[in-house]
């Protein structure tokens, strides 16, 4: 890899996010993919006064309850009624909102189209039909991992022998995130109750050292953003405009090494090379919305990303305010362990929530100073590692 | 405790990792080499990930390791119900791999990081072998 940091494909302004949508996130709602992503689609198109025939560019994630669909995002486009000249699926697990927002960018700089819905849905409560092959089935599934609780297990207990970690760090966070769920209308009904840091030290241990706190909850909702050119949006007369302003993906970090240190993650990689794409520092970044399949994640991108050494996570996260009132704040609207994941379109909650914040519409949970956000996304548990995918998108008024 | 609801997953075999899964029913562990460099990788797959050539070369290693990292699964999964709870460990083996495994004959109060370990075998069905660690002492 070169030396200098790939070129910044964003770094013109010449793309805009127009608008946003979201559904509620409800538990075995009973419903499909398809008619949550109707929802997200129509809120969007009555925000812009737009059709179904004006959206000319599509990308969307593989959902779990579609994995067995081959033809899922066309189906999606015949579903809704868009007739796009630009389609995308991204398979980047949780990174996959991130990843269709930068390629949706690309293709509209290349005059593929002009108006991309990067739109996510996903429904597991409701429908489970993933089927992971790969080396899953001979040297993975036949240990009892339990799942993604398993390989977090594995990679918080080296990172606590490791480092100096304080648990009531990682609860600070929780009730932090739990705090801007119970302002957020859209996150699931049942998390919407306040929590303290004793509720995250006494929740049960599904795969030591993980706790139930620690980890989302499978959900079931869509959400979106529209995509356009700065000069579609101006002869739109569209308000509220969010620049997407650099983006940077890693996808199989250290994929070649035989033991790498698993505390090491590809955000060490795409986080310091997105802000220097942007032109900033981690303390120029006015809110934070990482991707949280679990709380340890966000500590290790914290350090990695650049606020803090390694090992500095607690020491950080316990001097930091990073509720929606402080200097940090992280996951406004509850993030995905507070609001419910949204199965692999629950990237997509987080920046939903960075472009709700920028847009002065989060109510009482609103940041005072919301001029920009650095949003990520996390996808895929690999053979003994830590994270298949890591990216990363700056957002700027 | 509750009954499991079905059997444990069992272990796919391919033409590639056959001489592994046959090494498995000899108590013995295999590995694959580059021939190049003589970079060990694990799991078992068809390429070199030094140089992608299909040239990979199985040798069979001593077993012998430490615990990387570990985890107490207390919720299981299904087939899993009878040994909760039971402990996975990333291993690092001497010759340079790390392999994701059922520890045995350990407690989560016993275990810990930097454990000497070394390989075991199971039979998971009549003809199904499967490999664990366990402590070497």
């Amino acid at each position: 890899m070169a030396d200098t940091p790939p070129k910044n494909h964003l770094a013109a302004r010449d793309v805009v996010i127009a608008a946003y949508g979201e559904t509620r996130i409800e538990r075995r709602s009973g419903k499909t993919p398809y008619e949550f992503a109707a929802l997200a689609f129509e809120e969007i198109l009555t925000k812009t006064g737009l059709a179904p025939a004006d959206i000319d560019g599509f990308a969307t994630n593989v959902p779990h309850s579609e994995s067995t669909n081959q033809y899922y995002t066309s189906y999606l486009c015949d579903y809704l009624g868009v007739t796009p000249r630009w389609m995308q699926i991204s398979d980047h697990g949780g990174g996959a909102a991130l990843a269709g927002v930068s390629r949706a960018a690309m293709a509209i700089q290349a005059g593929m189209c002009e108006v991309a819905m990067v739109l996510c849905a996903d429904t597991p409560s409701s429908s489970w039909r993933a089927a992971n092959g790969g080396f899953r089935v001979a040297f993975w599934d036949p240990t009892g991992i339990q799942g993604p609780p398993g390989g977090f297990g594995l990679l918080m207990n080296r990172y606590m022998a490791q480092y100096d970690f304080k648990p009531e760090a990682l609860g600070k966070l929780a009730v932090a995130q739990r705090d801007g769920a119970v302002l957020n209308d859209n996150a699931y009904e049942k998390l919407r109750v306040p929590i303290t840091v004793e509720d995250y030290l006494n929740s049960r241990v599904i795969s030591s050292p993980v706790r139930l706190l620690d980890c989302v909850m499978y959900a079931d909702g869509a959400a979106g953003v529209l995509l356009t050119s700065a000069e579609r949006a101006r002869k739109m007369s569209a308000e509220n405009l969010v620049f997407p302003t650099a983006y940077s993906e890693i996808v199989n970090f250290n994929g070649r090494e035989a033991q790498p240190d698993i505390t090491e993650t590809g955000f060490s990689v795409v986080g310091p090379e997105v802000l220097a794409k942007a032109g900033m520092t981690p303390s120029d970044i006015r809110m934070f919305q990482p991707y949280d399949d679990f709380l340890i994640a966000e500590l290790l991108q914290l350090e990695q990303i650049g606020w803090c050494g390694r090992g500095e996570g607690s020491d950080f996260l316990l001097e930091t305010d990073v509720s929606y009132r402080g200097i940090l704040p992280i996951n406004t609207g509850g993030g995905q362990i507070s609001a419910g994941q949204i199965g692999l379109a629950s990237g997509m909650t987080n920046l939903v929530e960075a472009v709700r914040q920028m847009t002065g519409q989060a109510g009482a949970r609103q940041v005072s100073d919301p001029r920009n956000a650095l949003v990520t996304g996390i996808g895929i548990i690999p053979y003994g590692r830590n994270w298949l995918v890591s990216n990363a998108l700056t957002l700027e008024q | 405790m509750t009954e499991p609801t079905k059997s444990k997953p069992q272990p796919d075999v391919s033409e590639t990792t056959r001489p592994f899964w046959d090494g498995i029913k000899s108590n013995e562990f295999r590995v694959q080499f580059d021939p190049s460099t003589g970079a060990p990788q694990f799991y078992p797959r068809s390429t070199s990930l030094v140089t992608g050539r299909t040239d990979l070369e199985w040798r069979a290693v001593s077993g012998k390791g430490t615990v990387y990292t570990y985890t107490s699964t207390l919720v299981p999964i299904p087939g899993f119900e009878d040994d909760v709870p039971y402990i996975l460990a990333i291993i690092d083996l001497e010759e340079g791999v790390r392999i994701l495994a059922n520890m045995v004959n350990v407690t989560e109060d016993e275990i810990e990081i930097g454990m000497p370990v070394r390989v075991a075998f199971e039979q998971r069905a009549e003809d199904v072998a499967y490999f664990c660690f366990e402590p070497d002492s």
